[in-house]
Order: structure tokens, then C-alpha cells, then sequence
């Protein structure tokens, strides 16, 4: 398994900056738990956690997090087991579904890894990506997926002029 | 008697009435079904194949910047074209929207298919693809550099820049060489019929040839 070319980024706040809040949400830092067991070591299961626009959109869901399993490891990092990601709009329209069997988050540096196998597509299916081996950095948005991606786009017809 | 005429008359006005409102309904249903009948069937439009796009790895998502960077044996498959390179560069579409821009590096080699069902095979250094709409226009362009090579049935063309337009399917080369294919009949391979060796390709409508610069000396024999 190989991790390489992984990308230097300058501080930006990125499209994916879910990961984060949700993250901590599990560990208990910044909570709007919908169900989850938590015990004292910090180990969480059966997770989710959901996270809200800003107001005046309060009402509105922005991301879903679930997971079966996240436990927090020395130097900031949690590892969570079987990671589902779900953004949406104002509309509450899925945007992004993301789904990883386990990853690896700093949470000091705002960065998850992970060697296994990654999917990400979009709510309405049409855009698709997998591969196996990722590094996010949350501080750009920037998503590296280290080997065999595997891409797929459905484009509607177009009527030819 | 009186009353007997008037309920006869009465009944031979509702049964004309009602015989001519048959009769419109029945012109109705008569100019329905011609319509019906004479109108061309909608043509049910067959669903497009995805893009695949694989790539050894890895690929660079820039999703604050929307572009995507496929490094290390980078295969797309389209319905309309095959490609594969080194390295390429899409920037992602908004929702609903399509990929208008596309650069592909290093070893580029593309097949694909016109509207005529001609294949060609086009090689070079760098491929651009760029797609855009403007006032209920499309305009969509290919342009190759880099030592770019086209091959299809009529023979090669080299040039120093491809530009093939597929919104109006021409084909642009710039600094042109040629070289023909023809069979041992002196007749040019495929299934077109037989055009003198002055005949300029098919493909390249648009191009205009400096004096001299079409060659025409190595035959490729079939």
C-alpha cells in the first residue's frame, strides 16, 4: 500500500469542512449526538452525529456522520470504523456521500488517513469516485486518493443543435 | 294528429342532430387518428454510457478549487472517444453541469469515432479539451500539440497543431504533412470510393495548405 504525493496546502476553509465538528462531536467537545454510546475512556459506538447550518438555516441538517465504532488514540488522533459521510444543502437535498471502512483522523492537524478503501459520490449518483488509500486535509479541501481510482460520470444527453 | 306530426317531426330533428353529431364525432376521431397515425413516433433516446475514468494513482481532489489531477496511467472511456495519458487535469462541473475543460499530458493517445462512424487514432504530448456554451451555442474543441499525430483510413497528417472542432467536425491542422494511404490499385483503402491522390482528406475541410508543404511520397501500402 502506498501514500504518496501527499499534497501541502495552504489554510483555506474547504467545501468538506464537516469532517471536523462531527468528529468531535463523537468525543464529546461539541455534542448534537442523535445516538451514540459513549464510555469513559471515550470510546464511542453505534454512532451519529448531525450537524446544523448556521442561523438563520438552524433547522436545516449540513452533514450526517456515522460510524459503528471511534476511539480516540495518543496525539490527538480517533480512529473511526465504518465512517459514513452525508452533506446536504438548504434544501435538504444530499449533496455528498461519503463512505470509508476506516479511517484515521489528527485531529490536531485537521488531516484523516486511511489505506483502506474509499467511496465518495454524489447524492444523485451521476458523479462517482473510489480508490483505495486517502488523505484529506480539511484545512484546504483537499482530497488524495493514493491508488487505482476509479472515477465514473453520467452525463444526461445533450440535443444536438 | 297535430301532436302525433310535431312528436314526429321532433324525433326526425333529434335523430338528424344526433346522426351529425355522430358524423362530427366520427370526423373527430377520423382526423385524430390520422394525426395519430401520420405523427413520427418520438424516438425514445437511448441512455448515454457513463465516463469512466481510471488511473493508476493518485489522483489530487482540489474540491474547494473544483479540479481533479489523474497521475500515472490514466485511462478514460467515453462512448464518443478512448483516452489515455500520463497525467490529466478536469475541472469539475457544477451540479448539472458537464466538464468544460480537460488537459491531458504526456504519451497522449485518443481513438474515437466521428458521426460518419470514421475511427481515428490521434497521438501527441498534450491534449486540450474545452467545452463551452454561450447563448444557447456549444462550441467543443480538441487540440493536440506536442508532435501531434492523426491517423484514420484516408492516410496520416502531422502537423504542429491539431485543432479538431467537434461542434462542426472540422479538423484544422497547422504546418500540415501528409502522407497518403492507398492500396496496391492506386485506390485509397476503406470503403469510399476511389479519389484521385490531389483530393485533399475528407478531415481536414478547413485546412489550408501552404504551397509545398503536402507530402506525399511514403506510401503505406495495405
Amino acid at each position: 500500500m502506498k501514500m504518496k504525493n501527499k499534497p501541502a496546502g495552504t489554510p483555506q476553509r474547504g467545501v468538506l469542512a464537516f469532517l471536523v465538528l462531527p468528529m468531535l462531536a463523537v468525543l464529546g467537545f461539541a455534542i448534537v449526538a442523535t445516538r451514540a454510546q459513549q464510555n469513559t475512556s471515550g470510546h464511542a459506538s453505534d454512532f451519529t452525529s448531525v450537524e446544523y447550518y448556521e442561523p438563520p438555516n438552524q433547522q436545516q441538517v449540513k452533514s450526517r456522520l456515522s460510524g459503528t465504532e471511534a476511539s480516540p488514540e495518543p496525539g490527538g488522533l480517533l480512529v473511526v470504523k465504518q465512517l459514513k459521510l452525508e452533506t446536504f444543502d438548504l434544501n435538504g437535498k444530499s449533496e455528498i456521500i461519503v463512505d470509508a471502512p476506516e479511517c484515521v483522523y489528527d485531529t490536531l492537524n485537521g488531516v484523516a488517513t486511511s489505506p483502506g478503501q474509499l467511496q465518495v459520490r454524489t447524492g444523485d449518483g451521476k458523479f462517482r469516485v473510489e480508490g483505495e488509500g486517502f488523505l484529506w486535509r480539511q484545512t484546504n479541501s483537499f482530497l488524495t486518493i493514493s491508488n487505482h481510482v476509479r472515477t465514473v460520470i453520467e452525463i444526461s444527453p445533450e440535443k444536438k443543435a | 294528429m297535430k301532436n302525433v306530426c310535431l312528436l314526429i317531426g321532433l324525433i326526425a330533428v333529434a335523430g338528424a342532430w344526433s346522426l351529425r353529431a355522430q358524423t362530427n364525432t366520427n370526423a373527430v376521431d377520423e382526423i385524430l387518428a390520422l394525426v395519430t397515425t401520420n405523427a413520427p413516433a418520438p424516438k425514445p433516446q437511448p441512455p448515454r454510457q457513463p465516463t469512466r475514468i481510471e488511473a493508476d494513482g493518485p489522483a489530487d481532489f482540489d474540491l474547494a478549487g473544483r479540479r481533479v489531477i489523474y497521475h500515472s496511467h490514466v485511462r478514460v472511456d467515453d462512448p464518443e472517444m478512448k483516452l489515455s495519458c500520463e497525467r490529466l487535469t478536469a475541472d469539475l462541473p457544477q451540479e448539472g453541469g458537464r466538464i468544460n475543460n480537460i488537459v491531458a499530458e504526456t504519451n497522449v493517445v485518443i481513438d474515437f469515432t466521428d458521426d460518419k462512424g470514421q475511427t481515428m487514432h490521434a497521438t501527441g504530448d498534450k491534449m486540450v479539451y474545452v467545452y463551452s456554451a454561450q447563448n444557447g451555442a456549444t462550441n467543443e474543441t480538441v487540440t493536440l500539440t506536442g508532435q501531434p499525430e492523426l491517423d484514420n483510413a484516408q492516410g496520416k497528417s502531422t502537423g504542429d497543431v491539431i485543432v479538431w472542432n467537434r461542434t462542426s467536425n472540422h479538423l484544422t491542422i497547422s504546418n500540415p504533412k501528409m502522407v497518403f494511404r492507398q492500396n496496391l490499385n492506386g485506390a485509397t483503402t476503406g470503403t469510399n470510393p476511389p479519389t484521385p491522390m490531389t483530393t485533399p482528406l475528407p478531415v481536414v475541410k478547413t485546412t489550408n495548405y501552404p504551397p509545398g508543404t503536402v507530402e506525399n511520397i511514403d506510401t503505406i501500402k495495405q
